[in-house]
């Protein structure tokens, strides 16, 4: 089942190309928020299940290009990004130590929408295409092997990244508002068989640039989702951004189209603002992805 | 006004040293979520302010101590922690740049909780005594001279520190911070209006009844409005995040199994937090300063 917002608070369920309301069925959930009824369903989507299964196929529905469509998680508890997560095409001789950083939650957008380039003077502005999980029940201490009773399905997720920033950390680098495109909906996790052998691409203007797979990953879903939880506990509707495969990173300028898709997560694309027009090699960073990989 | 959450979430105002239940005014907001309700009442306060008032001159004040507080924001949208803001040198320090990071909302701990440290091997855990900001309004882009409208009041922060945790030598923020309880808040919130000057109160923080830290939001680095200009500047903030303005290191000390610690902003009322380590860990009872001290001695 595929979840979306669409028309500022409505949430749906898609099917091929339409999109059927769910957001005045009676499912018995309190919320006054889309991300409090997303939640809900979240939390109990067991019992909800065959309930919403009726819906989405007697529910009437409207093309998705009739509607605009919002970030999936429109208002996420928290967003936990995994830092150096991948081998780098099998480059790295080790694993990296697992590691994360927080992203600001307001740098959320969705498909259609534009990353603004801030005005700080960084070196650069990134693409990095990155499997999102969406949390959908809460939990601390998750076991490695409970650790997909926790996940409710996964989405497309764009960390963009500011580099070269003074003081550089990643609070600075990362939560910029807009610099966290997610969508264009949630997949049901029953609809992933294999979440490490997913393929990712990312294109700039139609132009290759990132073309990974989640088995290159280092600490995989469930490594990350335990250890994450060992130090803080996830609630539904948190987003774990699993990291992304440095070689094929570059710059994102003004007027670029960025398109993303994972292997049965559906394509989001989204526009991007420099107001300063500033420009950047149209091309693949090699320098970065040779240092990422310990080449250089 | 002092804003409280007490018991089971119950809405409270507190006056010295009693609390009135003012829970009647969001009796019709039961299916909001404590922190959802906060926040709500600090987003439309000119709505609330009056309500809450008359019912807290209405009701019946109890004293503090019958009551469990709670942590007046149990779980924030979001609560951005400064890095390196005080001029710990006295007045002729370098400034340092400004630089801040994201703690988790789910850390907070209210008063009178217990913070367990956990089993991770952290060469100390650290209190960090802090000022902390609650927004009150929509924020994004603004500048310092406005700053002071988008907020709405302050309340006590304990950041607690793990350090070295043998992570990669770069930004670690996320394992050092974001751990269960290690962000005690409270006991409750306090509005503006009674805080004249913010950027000149006390912080004080007590370890077993020894004062640790003391000092004064004055030596802050970055000022508050500054530190809302640059924040709001990366990501919006909304209303109910919290801004820890960061703390003065020279006093920091170890926390270790057993511990009573007590912090107290000026007109903050105080939070009290227990440390519980299953392991016993123990370090030298002594601050940062005193440990430099001890070694500067040779001994």
């Amino acid at each position: 089942m595929k979840f979306a917002t669409f028309n500022d608070s409505r949430i749906g369920i898609v099917i091929d190309s339409a999109i059927v309301d769910v957001t005045e069925a009676n499912l018995g959930i309190n919320a006054v928020t889309a991300q409090g009824l997303l939640n809900g369903i979240m939390e109990n989507f067991d019992s909800l299940r065959t309930k919403l299964d009726e819906i989405a196929l007697s529910g009437s529905r409207v093309p998705v290009s009739s509607v605009k469509l919002g970030p999936p998680v429109p208002r996420p508890g928290k967003i936990v990004a995994m830092a150096v997560n991948y081998m780098e095409n099998g480059a790295l001789k080790e694993k990296p130590p697992i590691h994360a950083f927080l992203k600001s939650r307001n740098a959320i957008i969705g498909p259609g929408d534009t990353i603004i380039l801030p005005k700080s003077e960084a070196n650069v502005f990134h693409h990095e295409a990155e499997l999102g999980v969406v949390i959908g029940k809460e939990g601390t201490n998750i076991a490695v092997e409970s650790a997909f009773d926790h996940v409710f399905g996964y989405m497309n997720f764009i960390d963009v990244s500011a580099r070269g920033l003074s003081g550089g950390n990643f609070f600075w680098n990362k939560s910029w508002d807009t610099f966290a495109p997610i969508g264009p909906y949630i997949v049901t996790k029953n609809e992933i068989a294999d979440p490490q052998a997913l393929p990712i691409k990312l294109t700039v203007n139609g132009v290759l640039r990132q073309e990974l797979s989640t088995s290159d990953m280092a600490h995989n879903v469930a490594a990350c989702i335990a250890w994450i939880s060992s130090i803080t506990t996830l609630d539904p509707g948190d987003i774990i951004a699993t990291g992304t495969n440095h070689q094929g990173l570059g710059a994102i300028q003004d007027d670029d189209v960025i398109e993303m898709e994972i292997s049965g997560l559906g394509s989001l694309k989204v526009n991007v603002r420099d107001d300063l027009k500033r420009q950047w090699p149209t091309e693949i960073d090699s320098t970065f992805a040779d240092r990422m990989a310990g080449r250089a | 006004m002092k804003l409280a959450f007490y018991d089971d979430f119950r809405l409270g105002v507190v006056q010295g040293n009693k609390i009135v239940d003012v829970s009647e005014v969001v009796a019709n907001k039961s299916s909001l979520k404590p922190n959802d309700l906060i926040n709500h009442i600090i987003e439309n306060f000119q709505l609330y302010e009056d309500p809450i008032k008359s019912s807290a001159a209405n009701g019946d004040p109890i004293s503090i101590t019958q009551v469990k507080f709670q942590s007046p924001l149990p779980k924030p949208g979001k609560i951005v922690c400064m890095a390196i803001n005080y001029l710990e040198g006295g007045p002729d320090s370098k400034m340092p740049p400004i630089n801040g990071f994201l703690k988790s909302p789910n850390s907070v701990a209210g008063d009178d909780d217990t913070v367990n440290l956990p089993s991770a091997k952290a060469s100390i855990f650290e209190h960090e005594a802090e000022l902390g900001v609650v927004i009150g309004k929509t924020a994004s882009n603004v500048g310092r001279s406005t700053a002071y409208e988008y907020v709405f009041g302050y309340l006590n922060v304990v950041d607690i520190s793990a350090r070295d945790l043998g992570n990669p030598p770069y930004d670690s923020y996320f394992p050092i911070k974001s751990w269960s309880n290690f962000a005690p808040m409270g006991p409750y919130l306090v509005t503006k209006d009674e805080i004249s000057d913010p950027q000149n109160i006390n912080v004080k923080l007590w370890v077993n009844n020894k004062l640790n830290q003391t000092f004064s939001t004055s030596s802050m680095a970055h000022k508050i409005p500054e530190c809302i200009e640059w924040i709001s500047s990366i990501t919006t903030l909304d209303p109910g995040d919290v801004i820890a303005t960061g703390t003065n290191h020279l006093d920091l000390g170890p926390l270790q199994d057993s511990d009573n610690v007590e912090m107290e902003v000026e007109g903050l009322g105080r939070i009290h937090f227990k440390v519980i380590d299953h392991l016993k860990r123990e370090w030298p009872r002594e601050t940062r300063a005193d440990k430099a001290a001890r070694e500067a001695a040779g001994s």
